[in-house]
């Protein structure tokens, strides 16, 4: 069933259809305000307030945009809502070294038993909020970059500096513990471990 | 090549799901709620209509017997301003046995059905 079929049944009363629709999008909720108010228990509550949202503007929805962007935007809002409403939304510090800081550095003497990728994605948390945003609505959920401005109402040219900036200082903890040899090690444990 | 391993290896990595995590029942549970809300946004829809339906019947019925009979109208007036508490008292619990009856036990007897 396409997204324009489920929206018809939606509003025609099918709650099963909305369930159908939850049960599609819930992954992409979850991923864009478990990264923002990252509270596991308070997680549920605000997705079930981005469904409700969703449920009650549906037929505000005019197909201007991908269903998973609109829905997106509702998320990315609530959440910043949320963290606004307890003073924990920070604006871009333009100095980065203060992020830099708050990155546990990696441990070279034994990165043979850990895993990279668990220490970047726990690195990812600790970064600004707008430049984990960006970073989970372009990587992990792969929307453009007109997508992520839609979304988050941030310029192309911010969402394309949030995003390089969260890189290099994921990679500025990275760099100075590979060498070439090394590397390729931490490449292969990395691929048997994904 | 150094570089493009690192960012190969960074990539991947920001691909990576985050541990949050949601009840599997999660779907179930907002459907519910939200038939829930309507619901009860129903019942309360009808205990208004209903109680402007009442006052309207009030007022029409004042507004028959003015021109009919203006005189019952002016004692039925003055027997309220006499006796407030009790018509006051009255009015409030015709509107509560509507309140319950319309709105209160069918949300109670919802939340024990769910529960």
């Amino acid at each position: 069933m396409n997204d324009t079929e489920l929206i018809s049944q939606i509003l025609d009363g099918n709650m099963n259809a909305f369930t159908f629709l939850v049960n599609r999008y819930q992954k992409l909720v979850v991923h864009i305000s478990g990264r923002l108010i990252q509270r596991q228990d308070e997680l549920e509550d605000v997705c079930q307030e981005v469904f409700i949202k969703v449920y009650q503007n549906l037929g505000k929805y005019r197909n201007e945009c991908k269903l998973s962007t609109w829905i997106a935007t509702i998320a990315y809002n609530s959440s910043v809502n949320y963290l606004r409403k307890f003073s924990k939304f920070d604006e871009v510090n333009p100095d980065d070294s203060i992020a830099l800081r708050n990155l546990v550095d990696f441990r070279t003497e034994n990165y043979e038993t850990t895993d990279l990728k668990h220490y970047i994605r726990e690195q990812i948390e600790l970064l600004p909020i707008q430049y984990r945003t960006v970073v989970t609505l372009f990587h992990l959920e792969e929307f453009s970059y007109q997508e992520v401005e839609q979304i988050t109402g941030m310029a192309e040219g911010t969402v394309k500096s949030y995003l390089f900036r969260a890189k290099a200082l994921l990679r500025e903890k990275l760099k100075h513990i590979v060498d070439e040899n090394s590397l390729k090690l931490v490449k292969e444990i990395s691929n048997e471990k994904g | 090549m150094r570089k493009d391993e690192l960012t190969e290896i960074l990539d991947r990595s920001l691909r990576g799901e985050p541990d949050f995590r949601l009840p599997v029942d999660f779907a179930q549970k907002v459907t519910s709620s939200i038939v829930k809300r309507e619901r009860w946004k129903s019942d309360l829809q009808d205990y208004f209509f209903l109680t402007a339906i009442i006052v309207g019947l009030i007022a029409a019925a004042s507004g028959i017997y003015y021109l009919v009979d203006k005189e019952l109208l002016v004692r039925a007036f003055n027997f309220c301003e006499k006796n407030w508490v009790t018509v006051a008292f009255l009015f409030f619990t015709i509107n509560f046995v509507l309140f319950v009856d319309k709105v209160l036990l069918r949300f109670l007897f919802n939340r024990w059905k769910t529960d």
